[in-house]
């Protein structure tokens, strides 16, 4: 279909062109949308034409580009707004401090902490390493443009399996080229721009295979004084655009990103992946943070998806007021950008800053001490509009309310509960010693040194609990990090990741509840108490009910809980559309918890400290299976996805943190993947020492029942500690000896530390050559 | 007594600054985090500042303009085109410089260190090559401070002690020109450069992971002749406390980071 004849080019020394709405069919629009790479659909285009039908005009391109940015599903979350508004947004605890780019929070009585996680999945499908990379440096401007200095990094991916027998889809890239791109894409960028990458997660599903998920979070901590608001201060202030210059590269990153990839994704869509520079971040980061702490600046946002064409029109409208830009003042990459691919590059490194007309000098002096570029580039102005100049000429003019008031949608759900369809099969299990081993030697439990040593971890000199906990060189994984953010006082930060795809995918309610029951665990197992959480929703395509019935059922689990639990989720990221022709990725809600650690001199580790000292079990241990490893390992099917008890885990939190305020607890660890029996196992690895546990049944040692932990306990504490539980404790054994006495029912196994090691920590290395 | 005052070197990169900063501060020193180019003039009359005020000179970790040529490369041509003289003045009045991880990269390719045949060699006679894991290593390793002659860096550092200082590079293999290795070591334990060898738990001169790079001789830090320049890969400004060690939760009665035993002995040499 040729479209030439919609397309008015305006007499101006640049591309510049109206588009003929009015005289556009049904047909033409939906044509118009996907050639111009709008992903707006039907009813939107429509919508849009009938907007500019009322002002009597033709949109320019400039103007129809502004709009399918604001109205992207990555941008206004038009299909799970309705949900994230039900189930998520109201949980207050009077101690949220913001909810900006990144959520805020507070940590004393000086300071805040901000956090946010998102999705950079699409990019890092294409192009691993400049989409991993790129995710870190925009996560990192969501904290930087609170006002905050960036102090850890947190980054859960997801990939296709590394073993993969077979093909991989289409289009898409073998899961081992993925995992090196990723992983290097992060270490380069997070190491340079010294911000500590102190926790995440690495987990493999054939459900990944064609479109893998890189999750990238950031914390930040900031003065509250110096607190800012992504918005412009008033009238006056002048616009002022720092950081990189503007280039072709990330041209519709957002709306690529809300479509499915398919295997034509690669050829068409190279170019909506940025090119990340942590050079001219690292200064970026300095110079925003001192003249924001000199109080120069009212309000910073960031550049990210969409690019000026959000950032303008949102701090605009946050401050009550319009905004004129003199776009030719950009500074670019390249000559000959049309004036629609500068208003919407994604180029990277950027910040916009309001800064009033009295300060711009000193502002300006500070970024060229750093030799980073900033240009006023426009000015706040009383009304509603954005207009853009180019060159004297007026290229847009947009009413905001029109703009960012994007299209909103209460798709239809169709909400199944697929454990319930499925009959239970349990799997015919080898004996105890080969489950043990093989769950320990799964690709999903086993050791993630391979990837943590590579990301500067201890960078800024804060962090008090690494990813590993143990002897040195030796040590066995940790279930939170934790730092300390001011070197002067001993209040910590605790963070930690929880999500379990498989049981979402089995049970989006339940699964959802266990996202956040996992990070609660992994925050108490040191000492920490949670305080609030940041979301990512990777999911599949909204438009097909049952995706969108997973996503309502696993946010409305979430919600439930954290609502119960009094906890806040003050920023996220919905990232829909995980989908390519072989299907969904598994519904993955991924939860990045953050927990006050009073006096990070207290915190305990998951390493076993002595011999002689008594091993309990904290929690239920029920009969569990839905989405476990091993049912996944060995063959089981269906099953019953693991519940929370709200009630419990709460007075189970209380419990432990007032046990670990009195010095009764040696050493503790969670009870997630593998249950039971792994999770000595990686208590034993840590603490180079054995253990002699029993449990009365098989299953015990492997359930991955919720809300549950493994404690080490002094004997001449065992009493105090013993009384002051009234949550179901079990005493499992005791620790000692060079290997890990297992007796599961009927089934025995002695398990030496050398082997456990080896199938631990050889799989990634292994598989990663 | 005397304020001591530490000037922390900066350029776009550098990201260990703050904790440099703080462990001099820690030990009762006056730390400055002031850009080369406030050292080179360009930059506001009030925000200008001389070497020569300073009484010591860190150059802390990072990753210095990208390390896009090689490790430190750029920040020691700027600081040898821009500022030569002060720097060497300031190493022949016997005031202490430390560089760090990316530091010890640049004050090996600015002729600093080794520098055994005067203060400042021409052109770099070692260089710091990347590890032979081929990958960034970020991990606890253990030193043995091996330097017998007294000096401003190890008077709290006991000949023969290991202290725990992790490693976080990519490029910390310490390697001599091929044909004048093994001489260049004869004449590093000659002079008595040696500062810190690394070392596995049981104090033995160990390999991958207790050297984390495959460094000629286990060496992780070096000094100059003088003994008043020292470069070494792992950070010490990372454990001033006892809770940053890996293992902390595990051995009881460590009551500061090892760490500060340096920055101490420093700020007291020239107190």
């Amino acid at each position: 279909m040729s479209l030439e004849h919609l397309f008015i080019k305006r007499p101006v020394p640049f591309h510049l062109a109206e588009i003929d709405l009015a005289a556009a069919t049904d047909d033409e629009l939906k044509a118009l949308s996907g050639e111009m790479g709008l992903s707006l659909s039907l009813e939107e285009m429509r919508r849009v034409r009938d907007h500019f039908k009322g002002l009597g005009r033709r949109p320019t391109d400039v103007e129809l580009e502004s709009i399918a940015q604001a109205w992207s599903e990555h941008c206004c979350y038009k299909s799970s707004k309705v949900i994230l508004r039900e189930h998520i947004f109201g949980i207050d605890n009077g101690r949220v401090l913001s909810r900006g780019d990144a959520g805020v929070m507070e940590f004393d009585d000086e300071y805040g902490y901000a956090l946010r996680i998102e999705s950079h999945n699409h990019p890092s499908a294409i192009e691993p390493y400049g989409g991993a990379a790129t995710g870190i440096g925009g996560i990192v401007r969501d904290v930087l443009c609170m006002g905050a200095q960036p102090v850890a990094l947190v980054d859960p991916l997801f990939f296709g399996p590394l073993d993969l027998k077979g093909k991989v889809p289409a289009g898409s890239k073998a899961p081992k080229y993925l995992v090196s791109g990723v992983v290097s894409g992060i270490r380069d960028y997070g190491n340079r721009i010294g911000v500590p990458t102190v926790c995440g997660g690495l987990f493999f599903d054939e459900s990944y295979l064609g479109n893998c998920l890189v999750n990238v979070g950031c914390v930040g901590i900031v003065r509250k004084r110096d607190l800012r608001r992504n918005a412009v201060g008033g009238v006056g202030d002048r616009l002022i655009l720092c950081g990189g210059r503007t280039g072709r590269d990330g041209i519709h990153g957002v709306t690529f990103a809300s479509a499915e990839l398919s295997a034509r994704s690669e050829d068409e869509s190279r170019g909506a992946v940025q090119l990340g520079d942590p050079i001219t971040k690292e200064p970026l980061i300095h110079a925003c943070l001192e003249v924001n702490s000199l109080g120069l600046v009212s309000g910073m946002k960031d550049l990210g998806g969409g690019g000026l064409s959000c950032v303008v029109g949102e701090m605009a409208l946050a401050g009550g007021c319009g905004a004129e830009v003199d776009l030719h003042r950009v500074p670019l990459k390249e000559s000959g950008l049309a004036p629609w691919e500068v208003w919407v590059s994604e180029s990277q490194e950027r910040m916009m800053l309001a800064v009033p007309e009295g300060n711009v000098e000193r502002v300006l002096e500070t970024f060229a001490m750093w030799d980073v570029d900033a240009t006023v580039i426009g000015r706040v102005v009383p009304g509603n509009h954005v207009t853009l100049e180019w060159l004297g000429v007026r290229v847009l003019d947009l009413d905001l309310d029109f703009l960012t008031k994007g299209p909103e949608y209460c798709r239809p759900c169709k909400m199944e509960v697929r454990s319930r369809q499925t009959e239970e099969v349990t799997p015919k299990l080898p004996d105890l010693r080969t489950v043990t081993l093989g769950l320990l030697a799964d690709p999903n439990i086993a050791s993630k040194e391979w990837v943590f040593r590579m990301y500067d971890h201890e960078v800024r000199g804060g962090t008090v609990i690494k990813p590993a906990s143990g002897r040195m060189n030796r040590g066995g994984p940790s279930d939170a990090t934790v730092i300390r953010p001011l070197p002067d006082r001993e209040r910590g930060l605790a963070l930690a990741v929880g999500v379990n795809p498989w049981f979402c995918g089995a049970d989006a309610y339940r699964g959802g509840m266990a996202s956040i029951d996992e990070a609660c665990r992994n925050i108490v197992a040191v000492g920490g108490r949670p305080d609030s959480f940041t979301d990512c929703l990777n999911f599949g395509n909204p438009e097909r009910p049952e995706r969108l019935g997973e996503l309502r059922q696993a946010v409305a689990g979430m919600g439930d809980l954290a609502r119960y639990l009094g906890l806040p989720v003050p920023s996220g990221n919905v990232s829909l559309y995980n989908e390519t022709a072989s299907g969904a990725v598994l519904p993955t809600p991924t939860v990045l918890g953050v927990g006050i650690v009073e006096d990070v001199r207290r915190c305990v580790t998951t390493d076993l400290k002595r011999e002689g000292n008594a091993l309990y079990l904290v929690g239920e241990t029920r009969r569990e299976f839905g989405g476990s490893a091993l049912y996944r390992r060995f063959g089981g099917r269906g099953g019953e996805v693991p519940a929370v008890s709200p009630e419990r885990l709460r007075r189970s939190m209380d419990e432990m943190l007032s046990a670990m305020g009195e010095g009764l607890i040696a050493s503790c660890h969670d009870v997630s993947d593998g249950g039971l029996a792994i999770a000595v196992a990686e208590m034993c690895l840590g603490g180079d020492l054995g253990a002699a546990v029993e449990v009365g049944a098989e299953w015990e040692a492997f359930s991955e029942s919720n809300t549950r932990w493994v404690v080490e306990v002094e004997p001449s504490r065992e009493g105090k500690f013993v009384s002051a539980m009234t949550v179901p404790i079990t005493r499992l054994g005791t620790v000692g000896g060079r290997s890990l006495r297992l007796i599961a029912g009927k089934g025995r196994a002695s398990l030496s530390l050398r082997d456990m090691r080896k199938a631990w920590s050889g799989t990634l290395p292994r598989l990663m050559g | 007594m005397k304020a001591v005052r530490v000037c922390v070197l900066r350029i776009e990169g550098t990201n260990c600054e703050d904790e440099a900063a703080q462990a001099f501060a820690s030990v009762g020193a006056s730390p400055e985090k002031v850009h080369l180019k406030q050292l080179l003039g360009q930059c506001p009359s009030d925000r200008r500042r001389e070497l020569d005020s300073y009484d010591v000179l860190m150059l802390p970790g990072g990753f210095s303009a990208g390390d896009y040529v090689r490790a430190g490369a750029i920040f020691a041509a700027r600081l040898k085109s821009g500022l030569r003289k002060e720097l060497v003045a300031f190493v022949e009045a016997g005031r202490p410089v430390i560089g760090v991880c990316n530091g010890f990269q640049v004050l090996v390719e600015l002729g600093l260190l080794p520098a055994m045949d005067g203060t400042m060699a021409e052109a770099p006679e070692a260089a710091l090559y990347t590890n032979d894991s081929g990958r960034f290593e970020c991990r606890p390793t253990l030193l043995r401070q091996e330097r017998r002659g007294k000096g401003p860096f190890t008077a709290g550092i006991p000949h023969g002690s290991v202290v725990m200082c992790p490693s976080a590079h990519a490029e910390g293999k310490l390697m001599f020109p091929r044909g004048t290795r093994r001489r260049t070591l004869e004449r590093l334990l000659e002079n008595d450069q040696i500062v810190f060898r690394y070392v596995n738990p049981d104090g033995e001169y160990a390999g991958y992971p207790w050297c984390p790079n495959g460094s000629i001789y286990n060496i992780a830090g070096i000094c100059n002749p003088a003994g008043n320049v020292l470069g070494m890969m792992p950070h010490p400004e990372r454990v001033l406390r006892r809770e940053t060690h890996p293992d902390w939760t595990r051995t009881p009665g460590r009551e500061e980071g090892d760490g500060l035993p340096l920055f101490r002995s420093i700020v007291e040499s020239v107190r």
